[in-house]
């Protein structure tokens, strides 16, 4: 891995062409992933004759799953469980590429940092972003976040530099000084720049979207079902219909992960020293976040698991808790990470041996 | 038959690449000339923030007004320098700007009281953060310079700027120092 980009480290644009070609694959395999569910429910429905049975009100013999499958292939009958999870496909892309910051954000506390911001803090992580903006020169500023949790990390996401953010979280701000802080924005104004948020959005948001929406369920059957009486039995067996979705959606994780760069880390990690023209800021940042998951690895842990929906800012972060055996992994789709070692991040940063 | 379609074929990918090239090198030019407006944007900012840093300056001591006025003469020096197309000129009279700003500091620096203060560190925060968006436009401008240059030197790039050499064939300065400066430069060491 790390031979493999050094030739490719300076040339962005050419991942910015392919992350955009990826962006579609992505889209369009998720539309035929729910395509295909859709089809088979209906081959089932049609096979079972329930289909039958609601539109005529009476038993008739139902065809063979083959007949089934021509016969909605070739629309004889309106394939409606199809259509269904199209809609479905079709309202989660409009809902993750309209509401991305909140879905990012979702299970978090935050506020947003501007130039009208009271505090010093906002106004230099605010500036520090600013001048970012001013080296990659971007068109646009990007909205810049603060999470209120104590454990140091930060993501950038969007589908566009225009529409672009930054998230980073209190700790991070607090134990970074300004140089580190401008050498970890750069790494993820270079995300924005080589186009690599819109093709982590797209891919981990679509394929926890579902799970995000099942989650939120979840919470509800256990926490919000317990005052009424006579519940107990149905929510038993949604809780099961729950826990086998929960890990079989996860293999749609897998097929749209595939589009994730591997590269991607290595190249903000490049853009970042182009424009400190200094390596030295980033590998510092880098040590101290690691050091601080090290020293704090349980309170941390419990807080990123206490943290609802991260898995979907996982990939975008700077940092992967998953990964450095920080966060225990809480779904399948924690075991196809696409994030690189930071042993092997720091040797292609000039920095070989300084952790093990 | 075969022959004559060959040739076709590859007079097409030689016009198609011929166009690119003309395209990209066009697009450089443009990045140059946008990025030299950003560091007038930066530079236009930091005069305006300069002066209200300055008022607020004057409030805490009878900070010398003739700051102010050289702030200004060098302003309408760089600004006249501009005009005139003398770039040499106004990187000269920006650079000058420069080192007024690090009086400020110095001067923050003899007041504990002030630099105690909430407003000296915000002000502070307000001079690093001028001066690192200049910094970093100029970055940025001395780059594109750079990519052009490449590109237009480059073995194929080459015949074509010889082709539109009114258009394509540009020669933009970097933003440098000049040698005496440099040396001026090189030569400081802290006195404390």
């Amino acid at each position: 891995m790390s031979t493999s980009f050094r030739a490719s480290a300076v040339d962005w644009r050419e991942q910015l062409r392919k992350n955009s070609i990826r962006t579609r694959w992505v889209i369009g395999i998720f539309l035929l992933i729910y395509v295909a569910i859709g089809v088979l429910l209906d081959v089932y429905l049609y096979s079972m004759g329930w289909v039958q049975l609601v539109a005529q009100g009476g038993v008739i013999t139902p065809p063979t799953p083959s007949q089934a499958l021509m016969d909605i292939v070739t629309f004889q009958v309106v394939p409606w469980a199809t259509l269904v999870m199209l809609a479905v496909a079709v309202i989660s892309i409009i809902v993750t590429f309209k509401m991305y910051d909140r879905l990012m954000l979702l299970g978090t506390e935050y506020v947003e940092a501007t130039p009208e911001s009271d505090s010093l803090e906002l106004k230099q992580l605010y500036n520090v972003v600013e001048e970012m903006k001013v080296a990659a020169g971007l068109r646009y500023i990007p909205k810049v976040y603060l999470i209120k949790a104590d454990y140091m990390n930060a993501f950038a996401s969007g589908y566009s530099e225009k529409s672009a953010m930054i998230a980073i979280t209190e700790g991070l701000l607090k134990k970074l000084n300004r140089a580190e802080l401008q050498a970890v924005m750069a790494h993820e104004l270079s995300h924005i720049r080589h186009g690599d948020i819109k093709v982590t959005l797209a891919a981990s948001v679509l394929s926890n979207l579902m799970l995000m929406a099942i989650d939120i369920l979840f919470y509800n059957v256990i926490f919000g079902g317990g005052n009424r009486r006579g519940v107990a039995r149905d929510s038993n067996v949604l809780l099961i219909v729950i826990m086998v979705v929960r890990f079989a959606l996860p293999l749609v994780t897998v097929l749209l992960m595939l589009y994730i760069s591997r590269k991607r880390e290595y190249m903000a990690d490049a853009g970042a020293v182009e424009l400190l023209r200094d390596n030295e800021p980033l590998v510092n940042a880098l040590l101290k976040i690691h050091h601080d998951h090290e020293g704090h690895a349980e309170a941390y842990a419990a807080a990123y698991n206490a943290t609802p929906h991260d898995s979907v800012r996982r990939e975008a972060y700077i940092y992967d808790p998953v990964k450095m055996g920080i966060e225990a992994a809480t779904s399948p789709s924690d075991w196809f990470s696409t994030h690189p070692g930071l042993k092997k991040r720091l040797a292609a940063l000039g920095y070989k041996g300084v952790i093990d | 038959m075969t022959f004559v379609f060959i040739l076709i074929i590859i007079a097409i990918v030689a016009v198609v690449a011929f166009i690119g090239m003309y395209n990209r090198l066009i697009r450089y030019i443009e990045a140059v000339n946008n990025n030299l407006k950003q560091i007038d944007i930066q530079l236009d900012r930091r005069f305006k923030v300069f002066q209200s840093l300055i008022e607020v300056v004057k409030k805490y001591m009878n900070y010398e007004q003739t700051t102010l006025k050289d702030v200004v003469k060098l302003r309408n020096q760089a600004q006249t320098a501009s005009k005139q197309g003398d770039q040499q000129a106004k990187i000269d009279a920006e650079n000058q700007i420069s080192s007024i700003a690090k009086g400020i500091n110095v001067v923050f620096e003899n007041y504990p009281d002030l630099k105690a203060s909430q407003n000296a560190l915000q002000l502070q925060e307000e001079i690093v953060n001028t001066e690192n968006k200049l910094a970093f436009a100029k970055q940025a401008y001395n780059d594109s310079i750079e990519r052009y240059n490449a590109d237009k030197k480059s073995f194929v790039q080459a015949f074509v700027v010889s082709c539109f050499k009114d258009k394509l064939d540009k020669t933009f300065v970097y933003w440098n120092l000049p040698e005496e400066t440099i040396k001026e430069r090189e030569d400081y060491t802290v006195k404390l």
